[in-house]
């Protein structure tokens, strides 16, 4: 609504969401419900109700807190795939994946550690486990498991809880709440901003949708917005966003449907394809990630964003 | 400019001459701390300000506010009376800073000094040093004057430029505003007001054209994107009208479309 209006004021084309020509042979994320799986192929039930039955490639992968052949995830566990030629065949499966991102509010335990995370004014606080096999991991790029610093971690989603298995990133080295101030900007106007595009699963299960740091905070009535270390234009709820992940060189457009005031206090970096700029500049859906190409397990890709 | 008062010798003049300086620089800087007290909505920017980085974290706020109003009781007492306390605490005020500025510089060369706020958050160098420094001996020179400040206000002397001119030179925020002002961030990035893009639209020509048509005053729903803010309406065919106000600028571009509800797809909030 918001775009089509403002393209009729303003006399521009109005865009439209989702991957771009030029990509070539779009990928689609297809997620569901595990109804059955063979090494070639796998029967999911979608959110929908639809049942899906999809090839697998012989070189797929799959990922289930370890890398596993496909045929040896467990049946009922949620799956999301990457998909080629129209969503008909099935490259890389991850299943029962989650992401815990946000600030610290406290850690206990000796052995495993149980951490609360503060994930936003839109998403609530989450417990996390920790177990002990992988807190050396997750020490390495996380020092300070103290509350006001900042957490990101990827696990499993189990019956009992979330099992943190994997750090997303190294963590930033300053307290959530003092997020260094963008580089000063010297007039000239960039259409694109460099930096990290990550994922997180807070949004729906099919949503191709993003959030963005820098929307009003009256926009989406939330005094954690804005904030961000690296010179972002503002843009408003249901702006379309154009990403390109710079390490696939693929673009899709996608519509910003959150507030990104976690990811606006993350100043890192992504080495995924090279060392990128710094600063998490889109929070993507996982479905919406995938489709760029992106790998769940790393966390993030190095992207380019602008007004699509 | 009068040399010649009859009332006052050369001498006296001289030692009043600096008195409204003293007073302006301290109202100043009580305005500027408190601005960026006010301001702070995100506690780690004081964090690199001023004296108060040396205080444990949650007493920067209070340390700011006090030194500020210090600083208004100071220039009040310049300014209205000839008593003598005031006149040695300005003294010891400056001289104190001059301390703290070089302690400051030792200890944490990272910090700006914070003398105005937010505007002195370049490291602390030699010339904001020398800026207290001089503004000691000022105050010192104010003690033996005759006359409370105001006096010397309503009749100032070239003394006072002059000594407007050497701290001026000895002030980093001066490039800092300057480059400021020449490097301002473009207007995608800078905040903006809701309320006074409003303003700018009601005052604008394509608003009287369709402001009768409105079943509303109020917009219906505003949002902004990179320079433009837009503003959505109904008129009373039920068609929206959508304003869109450049937000750079003092008389601002304005656009108007009226699009026909049919023509929009399915409405979805966001």
């Amino acid at each position: 609504m918001r775009r089509e209006l403002a393209a009729a004021v303003l006399g521009r084309e109005v865009g439209t969401p989702g991957p771009d020509p030029a990509n070539g042979d779009p990928l689609i994320a297809v997620s569901g419900e595990i109804r059955d799986v063979s090494p070639h192929l796998i029967l999911v039930e979608t959110i929908d109700g639809r049942e899906e039955r999809l090839v697998i490639a012989p070189w797929a992968t799959a990922w289930h807190g370890v890398d596993m052949p496909p045929a040896d995830l467990p049946v009922g566990s949620q799956v999301i795939m990457k998909t080629l030629h129209e969503g008909r065949v099935v490259e890389r499966l991850w299943a029962g994946i989650t992401r815990a991102t946000g600030t610290i509010l406290s850690v206990t335990g000796r052995r495993d550690l149980v951490v609360e995370l503060d994930c936003g004014p839109h998403r609530g606080r989450r417990q996390v486990t920790i177990p002990y096999r992988a807190t050396g991991r997750l020490r390495v790029r996380h020092p300070l498991l103290e509350p006001g610093f900042l957490f990101d971690a990827i696990g499993l989603r189990e019956e009992s809880g979330t099992t943190i298995l994997l750090p997303a990133t190294s963590q930033p080295g300053y307290p959530a709440r003092a997020v260094p101030s963008p580089p000063p900007a010297f007039g000239g106007v960039q259409s694109r901003v460099s930096g990290s595009a990550v994922w997180s699963d807070a949004f729906d299960e099919e949503e191709r949708g993003a959030a963005y740091p820098m929307v009003e905070r009256s926009d989406v009535r939330c005094s954690h917005s804005e904030v961000s270390c690296v010179g972002l234009p503002y843009l408003a709820m249901g702006s379309l966003l154009s990403v390109h992940n710079v390490c696939t060189d693929r673009m899709t457009n996608v519509p910003i449907t959150a507030c990104g005031c976690v990811a606006g206090r993350f100043c890192d970096r992504c080495v995924e394809c090279d060392t990128g700029s710094r600063g998490r500049i889109v929070e993507l859906s996982p479905a919406a990630f995938v489709e760029l190409g992106g790998e769940l397990i790393n966390g993030c890709f190095n992207a380019r964003v602008g007004l699509g | 400019m009068d040399v010649s008062t009859p009332e006052w010798d050369w001498g006296e003049l001289v030692l009043a001459s600096q008195m409204p300086i003293l007073i302006m620089l301290l109202l100043l800087g009580a305005a500027a701390k408190l601005a960026t007290v006010r301001s702070d909505a995100e506690p780690g920017a004081l964090a690199r300000l001023g004296p108060a980085v040396l205080m444990p974290g949650r007493l920067r706020v209070p340390a700011l506010v006090c030194c500020a109003v210090v600083e208004v009781v100071l220039a009040g007492g310049l300014l209205l009376t000839t008593a003598q306390p005031f006149r040695w605490m300005t003294v010891i005020f400056f001289a104190l800073s001059t301390y703290v500025l070089v302690e400051l510089r030792r200890r944490r060369p990272d910090a700006g000094c914070g003398c105005f706020g937010e505007v002195s958050s370049a490291p602390v160098g030699l010339r904001s040093i020398g800026r207290t420094v001089v503004l000691t001996g000022m105050a010192l020179m104010s003690v033996w004057a005759p006359v409370p400040g105001w006096t010397v206000f309503a009749e100032p002397t070239w003394l006072v430029a002059a000594g407007i001119v050497v701290l001026a030179v000895l002030s980093p925020e001066l490039e800092e505003a300057i480059n400021r002002v020449r490097y301002r961030a473009p207007c995608e990035q800078r905040p903006s007001s809701e309320s006074a893009s409003l303003a700018k639209l009601r005052a604008s020509g394509p608003w009287r054209e369709h402001a009768g048509q409105l079943l509303s005053a109020e917009p219906a729903d505003s949002w902004r994107e990179l320079c433009w803010r837009f503003f959505a309406f109904e008129n009373h065919d039920k068609d929206h009208v959508v304003f869109a106000v450049y937000l750079s600028g003092m008389r601002p571009a304005v656009r108007v479309a009226v699009v026909s509800r049919e023509s929009m797809p399915e409405y979805t909030t966001v």
